[in-house]
C-alpha cells in the first residue's frame, strides 16, 4: 500500500532580521495510513514547522509533499483550506474550542465550511464524533462548563467530525492531568484502528513512548525515526 | 445563489450571537447608526410634512395657477413722470382679457379699508374690499347653496349696495337664530343687503386644522374674515376714483405661468405708457422660495444625518476592529478546521451587518417616537399644523442606509480576519 505522506526535501526557510533561519533543512518521511507516529523534540527542533506544513497551515520553502497521491506542497489558500476541511483534523493543546458555542456546536465547525453543508446533518455527524469519544451526555453544555479531560475529548471529536484520513495532536496531554492524560492518549490511539493516521507533536518523551513509532526531531533535521 | 446564502446564513446567526453575547458594546457601538437613522427619518419626514402643509397654504392663496398684480410707486428713474400714471384701473382689466388670453378670469379689487361694520348695536372691524364675481374662482372660493350668492354681474352693473360677508364675521354680528341673508349692515354709515356668505375655510377638505388655536379659525382667520361689495360700488362710493388696489389673474394652465407672466407684464407695460406703476407676482416665487429652503433643510439636516452615520459606520468598525483583536483564536481555530479567508471576510462583514441593520431598526422606532413629538409639539404651536406622516418609503431608505453603512464599515475589519494567519492566530494569547 502506498504511503499516505511522502515528503522529500522538505525545507522551510525564515528571514530573522538578516539571517535565514533553517526551521525544516531537509526532512525527508512517510508516513503510512492507519500509524500511531510521534514526532519529538524539543522547541525549535522544526516539529511544529513540520506539522503546520503537513497541516496544510503553511506552505514548505521547498521540496515536495505527496498526500494520498497527490502533489501538494505549493496549493492555494483556498485549496489548502479544503484539505483542512476534508483530509485533517487538529487536536490542541489549549483546546481551543468556541467559548459561545455549545459542545455540538464546536464539534459541527469544521463541517460549517464544507460546501453543499446541512447544518442538521453536521449536528448528526457531531452527535456520532461525540458518542464516539463518550462525550454525548454533555452536547449542550459550554465548553466552559466542562473539565480539562472533557474538552480534549470533545476536541478530538472536533478532529474526526469530518472523517479525515490524519490528525494532528500538538502537546494535546501538556495542560490535562495524569488520570486524563492516559485516557486522551488511548483515544487518540485507538484512532488508527479506523484507519486515520495520527501524529502526536510533543516534547515529552513519556507521551510520545505510547505511539508505534517516534520520529525525533532536532535543528529542522530527523534525527532518529524508530518503530516500538 | 443558494450557496451563497448557506455560507451567509450561518454567518448572520454567529453576528446574532455575538450581539447577544455583546449587548452593551454592540448598542454603543449601534449608538451611531440610531441617531444617524432616527435623525434621518424624522428629519426627512417633518420636512416633508412641512412641505405638504406649505403646498396648502400656496393653494389656500390662490394655488400656483393665480397671479397678483399690485399698484406700485413708480420707480426712481420714472418718478418725475407720476403724473402720467394713473395706476390700476378697470381698462386693465379690459386690455388684459383682450390681449392676454391665457388668462381665464381677472379678479379687480378695490381695498377701501378696514371698515367698522354695525349692526342693530352689534359691530366688528374687518377688511372691506370691492370685486366681482370673478374673484370667486381667482381666490378658490364659494358661496354654499345654503348660504346665499356672491356679488353678481349685475351688482358690479348697477352699483348695488350689496355685500357678502366671510363666515368669521357673521358670529360677531347676528345671533345664531338670525338668519344673515337679506340683513341689512352698515359700512361707514351705508347700508347694504348681506347677500351671502363665503365659504368657510376649516373644516374643508384641506385638512388645515386649528381646534387647538385659541381664536377659532386660527391662522387662516383672515381667509375666513372681510366682506366684499360690488367694485363700482367700492370705487364711486367710497375711493372716488377709478384706482383699483390690485389684479387677481387665474390662469387656465399652470404649465404656461411664465407666458402668462409675461404677456401680461407687456400688456400692462404698454398700457401704461412704459410706466413701472405695477408689480406683478405669483405663488410660483412663494413656491420657489420655499423649495430653496426645504432644499436647504434637506440639505443641513441630512448633512446631520449623514455625518451621524458615518460617525456610526466609524463607530461600528472600531468595534468590529476591536472583536476582531479579541477573537484572533477564534479566527485561528476557525481556520485550522477549514475556514477560508473568505468564510471569515463573510463572517464578520455579516456580523458588521446584523449591528447596523439592529441599529437601523432601533433608530426606526427612535424616529416614530421623535416625529410624534414634533407632531404634537408642531400642532400646539402652528395651528395650521404642519402634521407630518411616517412613511414606509423613507423608512426603508433609512434602514437601507444603515445596511450600506454597516457592510462598508464592516468591509476593512473583515478583510483584516481574512487575511490573518491561522498559525499566528492559534499562537496568539
Amino acid at each position: 500500500m502506498p504511503p499516505l505522506i511522502t515528503i522529500r526535501g522538505l525545507r522551510k526557510t525564515y528571514r530573522m532580521g538578516d539571517e535565514n533561519v533553517h526551521a525544516l533543512d531537509g526532512v525527508d518521511l512517510d508516513f503510512q495510513k492507519g500509524e500511531f507516529v510521534a514526532i519529538l523534540g524539543p522547541s525549535g527542533s522544526g516539529k511544529s514547522t513540520l506539522m503546520h506544513i503537513l497541516g496544510f497551515m503553511d506552505t514548505p520553502s521547498e521540496g515536495s509533499i505527496v498526500f494520498d497521491g497527490e502533489e501538494v506542497a505549493r496549493l492555494d489558500p483556498d485549496r489548502r483550506a479544503w484539505y483542512r476541511s476534508h483530509r485533517v483534523g487538529f487536536v490542541f493543546q489549549a483546546f481551543n474550542l468556541l467559548p459561545r458555542l455549545t459542545v455540538v456546536e464546536n464539534v459541527a465547525l469544521p463541517l460549517l465550511y464544507r460546501d453543499n453543508s446541512d447544518p442538521e446533518a453536521n449536528l448528526a455527524a457531531a452527535r456520532a464524533a461525540l458518542e464516539r469519544v463518550g462525550m454525548s451526555h454533555r452536547l449542550d453544555h459550554r465548553p466552559g462548563q466542562l473539565s480539562g479531560g472533557e474538552r480534549q475529548r470533545v476536541a478530538v471529536a472536533r478532529a474526526i467530525v469530518g472523517t479525515p484520513s490524519i490528525i494532528f495532536a500538538d502537546e494535546p496531554t501538556g495542560n490535562l492531568d495524569v488520570k486524563n492524560v492516559d485516557r486522551v492518549l488511548e483515544l487518540l490511539g485507538s484512532l488508527i484502528k479506523e484507519g486515520i493516521t495520527v501524529v502526536l507533536v510533543t516534547h515529552d518523551l513519556s507521551v510520545a513512548e505510547k505511539a508505534h513509532r517516534v520520529i525525533s526531531m532536532r535543528a529542522g533535521l530527523v534525527q532518529e525515526d524508530r518503530v516500538r | 445563489m443558494t450557496r451563497l446564502f448557506d455560507r451567509v446564513r450561518p454567518a448572520v446567526v454567529n453576528g446574532l450571537r455575538e450581539l447577544q453575547a455583546n449587548k452593551v458594546r454592540s448598542l454603543l457601538s449601534m449608538s451611531g447608526i440610531i441617531l444617524g437613522v432616527a435623525s434621518l427619518v424624522a428629519m426627512v419626514t417633518v420636512v416633508q410634512g412641512m412641505v405638504g402643509n406649505f403646498r396648502q397654504f400656496v393653494d389656500a392663496m390662490g394655488g400656483i395657477e393665480k397671479i397678483t398684480v399690485v399698484r406700485e410707486q413708480l420707480p426712481k428713474e420714472q418718478e418725475h413722470l407720476a403724473e402720467l400714471s394713473e395706476g390700476l384701473t378697470m381698462r386693465d382689466v379690459e386690455r388684459i382679457r383682450r390681449t392676454v388670453p391665457l388668462v381665464r378670469n381677472i379678479s379687480p379689487e378695490a381695498r377701501v379699508g378696514y371698515e367698522k361694520i354695525v349692526v342693530d348695536g352689534r359691530e366688528t372691524n374687518t377688511y372691506v374690499t370691492g370685486v366681482t364675481s370673478d374673484y370667486l374662482p381667482v381666490a378658490k372660493r364659494w358661496v354654499e347653496p345654503d348660504q346665499g350668492r356672491f356679488v353678481s354681474d349685475l351688482d358690479v352693473l348697477n352699483m348695488t349696495d350689496v355685500i357678502v360677508l366671510g363666515s368669521a364675521v357673521i358670529p360677531e354680528l347676528f345671533a345664531p337664530n338670525v338668519d344673515p341673508i337679506g340683513q341689512v349692515v352698515k359700512v361707514r354709515g351705508r347700508r347694504f343687503t348681506v347677500v351671502g356668505i363665503l365659504n368657510n375655510i376649516e373644516g374643508t377638505g384641506m385638512q388645515i386644522r386649528s381646534a387647538n388655536s385659541r381664536s377659532s379659525g386660527g391662522a387662516w382667520r383672515w381667509r375666513n374674515s372681510g366682506a366684499f361689495i360690488p367694485v363700482s360700488t367700492a370705487l364711486t362710493k367710497y375711493n372716488g376714483n377709478d384706482r383699483l388696489s390690485g389684479l387677481g389673474l387665474r390662469i387656465a394652465d399652470p404649465e404656461q405661468l411664465r407666458d402668462a407672466v409675461d404677456q401680461t407684464e407687456r400688456t400692462m407695460l404698454a398700457a401704461h405708457k412704459g410706466l413701472r406703476d405695477f408689480s406683478i407676482s405669483t405663488n410660483e416665487q412663494t413656491l420657489e422660495d420655499f423649495r430653496k429652503t426645504e432644499a436647504a433643510f434637506k440639505l443641513s439636516l441630512g448633512g446631520v444625518a449623514g455625518i451621524s452615520l458615518f460617525v456610526g459606520g466609524i463607530g461600528i468598525m472600531n468595534v468590529m476592529l476591536a472583536s476582531i483583536n479579541e477573537r484572533i483564536r477564534e479566527i485561528g481555530v476557525r481556520k485550522a478546521v477549514g475556514a477560508r479567508g473568505s468564510d471569515l471576510f463573510l463572517q464578520f462583514l455579516a456580523e458588521a451587518a446584523v449591528v447596523s441593520v439592529v441599529g437601523g431598526l432601533i433608530g426606526l422606532v427612535v424616529s416614530v417616537g421623535i416625529v410624534t413629538l414634533m407632531n404634537f409639539i408642531l400642532t400646539q404651536a402652528l395651528p395650521t399644523g404642519a402634521v407630518a406622516t411616517l412613511d414606509w418609503v423613507i423608512m426603508g431608505e433609512g434602514l437601507a442606509f444603515s445596511v450600506v453603512i454597516g457592510l462598508i464599515a464592516g468591509v476593512y475589519p473583515a478583510l483584516r480576519a481574512a487575511k490573518l494567519d491561522p498559525i499566528e492566530a492559534l499562537r496568539h494569547e
